[in-house]
């Protein structure tokens, strides 16, 4: 863009032209033409505004509603737009026509003129892309996904470690039914699947193959395949990783005694019996007259998988109709804690009760004892008969979960690195650090399945009980790693119909994320979004930290720590300039100087007017919404805010909290999304990062001798608008009683 | 491994509980909300869901030595609410029909009533019973010295002298009462064995005066009127009862004024009673109240199968059987008014084979619940059982 030229147009409509002295806000514009409209959005005010960008005019600064609302009518092409939010955070959330509500105006005004200033049309980071998806699993979902793939026009690599596709379709004939009438049981159509996925020209498909290695950013990443020792390199734009799961050891589940009798199976081994001609007890081939299926063995259980497979349910229910059609006179039971059919397979469910014979018996089960008599003794606590009771049974089915088959990147990352330091021969400390380290992870399976290039690790980083997920209510099928998509299993534990949905949704998120790719716009959550950031390498002192704490993994390091950006891998959530200590990292439309700039643009009245100021840094994704909401409520809060969005919590440099401190804000308060267990940052651990930073920032204003409350974090979900201006309120009140920042007028 | 129980399933018997009327029974998912909604149930160890679990599991003893089955009204109130058409109500009914079978003597008559085809077998005894006593009539009455005449005009005393009457019916109900006795004493002792209550508590109420509340109870009838769903079921077990207590009350009247007071009498009894005699006016309206009841229940029966589940032969016999006396009981009185000879003679002769099943079938039929409802809600009196 050349030389800026700025205008300014302010909204009369939305009740903006009546609440506010739009004269007196107009002076504020400086040398910058400031005009009105009774009502922007209408075709007559885009029209207007469209008649200056055609008179020369490129930069438009509108003080009207939240950026979030007519966000269509106000798309300008080749013009930068710069929204100044009047309407919810001004006028319908504080006093109209009231001088405390005018100096807010004016402020936000300020601000938006000094952002437009330094603001820039991002230039897009484009790729030649390749239209390849690589798929990892030649199961359900990965079968599915390559399909998909290729009926969308893209090639499909697909790869199966094993020498035939197919999964655990294999191991599975007969399956219950995944379409009405639910409670039925079908055969698996293997080879119908095998069969379109075989034929599809667009599909390769490489059995006994292993990943070797990944490498590079979605849109180019480079690939090497391992088949039976030959290794063979490709380009694919993204991958799909359909690892699938493998059954929970079930010898780890003491109590139950699997592997003392060769009557005590697992679920999976039941299938394989069932499809025997003869089923009979596998110790002596005696008839079996009672059978008891074991549910939730280590599942639900803290010491074992502490979550709920959501299928071995369904799997026992469907063996034990398939029981009775084989063995007609057995007596089956099955000991439950809850049972869980969800949505229509409550169908199976009633069917399998309708059989007649099927007995349902809640209870914990406490342990399995192979007895004498050759019979097996199952002892069971907390039984609907009132009591512990003991039942002796010929085979007992152990409904074990499903783990998924995938490796945490973070910890092979971290055993990797224990090995470097011991390789490389340091001492003391680090040395000793680093045998704890590779001790405390001795006993985990550590192979990589991924092999990806990256400073973070070579597998994606995994959240709650080991999947590979980016918080999978949020963001189904994304992993964190941009262009990684996960279906199936490795997932979440789902059924056949699951896994299927899921390779068609993950194939689609990858053919996605190529096609943004070579446009140079970010995906998901931040999609359309064509900044990126760029480093000032040379003022960079390898601290690493933004190599670290970005939760993509976007960049890599040399020799020397320097961080080698992959813009494509890049969701543009900024944490890496927050984390900045140097402050080189910069997008067009945000960096430290806009921010500070805009602080700046905040006239601090005197200590003698008593009217603090707080900035409020808020976090665009959930919070700005959140607020948005309370000003739709027309809740009323402090007039002493200012308020500059944030693209994440985590994207929050320290310098603009001293800058406001040092400039003579009050206080600072700054509000993200909910961090923890049940996070709900969009970009994973943006607030939980402000909330480390946060706490060297009060640090430091115990240093200055200021009190720390006067910088709060508080963290929210979208649904908390009634909250919001509570905690606004709230704040203003601790910062009145506190006392007026004493920097103020330095 | 304290109190553990070993605990052997036996899928034959829950098989017979499901032939009996309990098919619903693996539709149980031990939910409880039959417990939680019925209102007779006690407190501690509410019934009926750990009657339907133990079905499952076929525990044989445990549900013969269940006074709580007992206790259970068959109101509905759970079959209505029971989220998964399980009919606890219907199988608590299955649990007592086994239990009526597995208590009475002998036991082939029990199993002919509970065996759909044995119908006309069990008419077929009383008929030829009753015809074998019109064959013995005129010689016994010659050997006895008794006249059978009773006199002109249309008596139906003239087909079955008083005496005979008499003498057949009682005798048989002595065996019928004897058997139903010892059925209730195999019942009493199994409670006492029954593990329900494990700690062995001792009764807080004495047998006679928890049976005198009991008694008032039937007398009013509160108990049943805590069923919800269907209020009718009161209102037709009332009738039934009390129109079967009126006539029952007249009979044993009838009898004891003719043996006991007539000879005494100066004057000869006018028999038959007068239409306006108080006794006859007491056996009319009892009739008319049986009959009543019993077009209630059997409606109720018909129309209102989601909360009264499904009816079987067992509970249609025994309605069947009491309807039917009291219809042709009203109807022989009529045609004797209306001097009709051979319909008359004909419907009478019917309503003696009816009655006849009532008093025999007592020990194997629905009846005998008159016993064992009265022991169990007795026991469970004396056990601060009940609510």
């Amino acid at each position: 863009m050349d030389q800026k030229k700025i205008a300014v147009y302010l909204c009369e409509g939305c009740e903006i032209g009546t609440s506010l002295d739009l004269d007196a806000l107009a002076g504020v514009c400086g040398t910058y033409a400031c005009k009105t409209h009774p009502c922007l959005c209408r075709s007559d005010g885009v029209r207007t505004l469209e008649d200056h960008i055609r008179d020369g005019v490129n930069t438009l600064v509108l003080g009207a509603c939240s950026p979030r609302f007519k966000s269509e009518q106000f798309n300008l092409p080749g013009c930068l737009v710069e929204r100044v939010n009047l309407r919810e955070q001004v006028v319908w959330t504080h006093e109209a026509n009231d001088e405390d509500t005018q100096m807010m105006a004016e402020d936000y005004l300020r601000m938006g003129i000094a952002r437009a200033e330094r603001t820039a049309l991002p230039d897009p980071f484009t790729l030649d892309v390749e239209k390849t998806i690589l798929i990892i699993g030649g199961g359900t979902s990965g079968m599915k996904a390559a399909l998909e793939s290729a009926r969308a026009g893209f090639k499909a690599i697909l790869v199966e470690k094993e020498a035939e596709l197919g999964g655990w379709k294999r191991r599975f004939p007969v399956q219950f039914r995944h379409s009405p009438p639910y409670g039925g049981l079908a055969a698996t159509n293997l080879n119908g699947d095998l069969k379109s996925v075989l034929d599809h020209p667009n599909i390769e498909v490489l059995t006994s193959t292993t990943v070797a290695s990944i490498e590079g950013q979605p849109g180019q990443f480079d690939i090497s395949l391992r088949t039976n020792g030959t290794t063979r390199v490709s380009r694919v734009g993204a991958v799909v990783q359909a690892t699938g799961w493998k059954p929970y050891d079930a010898s780890r589940i003491e109590h139950l005694s699997y592997g003392k009798s060769p009557d005590i199976v697992t679920n999976i081994e039941m299938e394989d019996l069932l499809n025997k001609p003869q089923l009979v007890r596998p110790s002596d081939g005696k008839p079996i007259r009672q059978i008891a299926f074991i549910q939730c063995a280590g599942s639900r259980d803290p010491n074992h998988l502490p979550y709920c497979s959501a299928v071995c349910c369904r799997v026992s229910i469907k063996q034990a109709i398939q029981l009775r059609e084989k063995l007609p006179d057995t007596q089956t039971m099955i000991f439950y804690k809850d049972i869980r059919t969800p949505a229509q397979y409550e169908d199976l469910y009633r069917r399998a009760q309708e059989l007649k014979g099927i007995l349902f018996a809640k209870g914990e089960v406490a342990g399995v004892t192979p007895r004498e008599d050759g019979r097996l003794r199952i002892e069971v606590d907390q039984s609907m008969l009132g009591e512990k009771i003991l039942v002796d049974v010929d085979l007992v089915v152990l409904a074990t979960g499903m783990v998924p088959r995938v490796s945490d990147g973070e910890v092979i990352r971290r055993q990797r690195d224990a090995q470097a330091v011991i390789d490389r021969g340091e001492k003391g400390v680090k040395l000793e650090t680093a045998k704890a380290t590779l001790e405390e992870l001795k006993q985990l399976d550590l192979e990589s399945v991924l092999n990806l290039n990256y400073r973070q690790g070579p597998d994606t980083p995994t959240l709650q009980h080991g999947f590979p997920d980016s918080h999978f209510i949020c963001f189904p099928y994304e992993s964190r790693r941009t262009g990684i998509y996960l279906a199936g299993c490795a997932k979440a534990p789902t059924d056949f119909e699951g896994a299927i949905s899921d390779g068609t949704a993950a194939a689609l998120k990858a053919i996605q994320s190529v096609e943004l790719g070579s446009q140079g716009k970010a995906v998901h959550p931040r999609w359309d979004d064509m900044s990126f950031p760029e480093f000032s390498f040379q003022r960079c002192t390898q601290c690493k930290r933004c190599t670290e704490e970005c939760p993509f993994g976007v960049l890599n390091e040399d020799e020397k720590g320097t961080p080698k950006p992959n813009p494509a891998r890049c969701r543009r959530c900024g944490i890496c300039l927050g984390a900045c200590p140097e402050r080189v990292i910069s997008f067009k439309n945000y960096s430290i100087d806009i921010v500070s700039s805009m602080i700046k643009a905040v006239e601090i009245p005197d200590e003698f007017d008593e009217k603090p100021r707080i900035l409020g840094l808020i976090c665009e994704n959930d919070a700005y919404p959140a607020l948005d909401t309370a000003g739709i409520l027309r809740r009323r809060f402090s007039t002493f805010i200012r308020f500059i969005p944030v693209r994440c919590l985590g994207s929050v440099n320290t310098i603009w909290i001293a800058d406001a401190l040092s400039r003579g804000f009050d206080g600072v308060l700054l509000v993200g999304c909910q961090s923890g267990d049940h996070y709900q940052c969009h970009f994973i651990k943006g607030s939980e990062i402000m909330g480390i930073r946060g706490k060297n920032v009060r640090e430091k204003l115990t240093q200055l001798a200021l009190e720390e409350e006067r910088v709060r974090l508080e963290e929210l979900t979208i649904a908390d608008y009634n909250r919001l201006p509570e905690i606004i309120n709230a704040f203003a009140d601790e910062i009145e009683e506190i006392g007026l920042n004493p920097f103020k007028g330095f | 491994m304290s109190n553990a129980v070993l605990i052997q399933p036996d899928i034959a018997f829950t098989n017979q509980i499901i032939e009996l009327g309990g098919e619903d029974v693996f539709k149980c998912m031990q939910c409880a909300t039959c417990s939680a909604v019925c209102e007779l149930s006690p407190a501690e160890n509410p019934f009926p869901r750990k009657e339907v679990i133990w079905s499952q599991w076929g525990l044989k003893n445990r549900l013969l030595g269940d006074p709580d089955i007992w206790l259970c009204h068959n109101c509905g109130d759970c079959s209505a609410r029971c989220p998964r058409g399980a009919s606890p109500g219907t199988i608590l009914s299955a649990i007592r029909r086994q239990a009526v079978w597995h208590y009475a003597t002998p036991q082939f008559l029990g199993a002919w009533m509970n065996r759909a085809g044995f119908l006309p077998v069990l008419i077929l005894i009383p008929a030829v019973l009753l015809l074998l006593a019109l064959l013995v009539r005129d010689p016994l009455a010659a050997l006895l010295g008794i006249s059978s005449d009773h006199g002109p005009g249309m008596q139906y005393a003239n087909l079955f002298p008083h005496w005979l009457l008499i003498g057949f019916f009682t005798s048989f109900l002595i065996l019928s009462l004897v058997s139903v006795a010892l059925g209730g004493l195999r019942f009493w002792r199994a409670v006492k064995r029954s593990d329900l209550l494990q700690t062995e508590q001792a009764p807080s109420k004495s047998l006679l005066s928890s049976f005198l509340t009991v008694v008032m109870d039937f007398l009013t009838h509160k108990r049943f009127g805590g069923c919800t769903v269907t209020a009718t079921r009161k209102r037709a077990h009332l009738g039934i009862f009390y129109g079967f207590l009126a006539l029952f009350l007249v009979s044993t009247w009838a009898v004891v004024l003719l043996y006991v007071l007539n000879p005494f009498m100066e004057t000869p009894l006018p028999y038959p009673f007068s239409f306006w005699d108080p006794a006859k006016i007491i056996a009319n309206l009892g009739a008319l109240a049986l009959v009543a009841g019993c077009l209630i229940a059997m409606v109720e029966r018909i129309a209102n199968t989601k909360t009264m589940g499904r009816s079987t032969e067992f509970d249609w016999l025994f309605l069947g059987i009491l309807f039917l006396v009291g219809v042709t009981g009203l109807v022989t009185e009529g045609l004797r008014f209306a001097e009709s000879v051979t319909a008359g003679y004909t419907v009478y002769f019917i309503h003696l084979i009816l009655a006849f099943m009532l008093l025999i079938y007592l020990p194997f039929s629905k009846f005998s619940h008159a016993i064992y409802r009265t022991l169990a809600m007795t026991y469970a009196e004396q056990m601060g059982r009940r609510r």
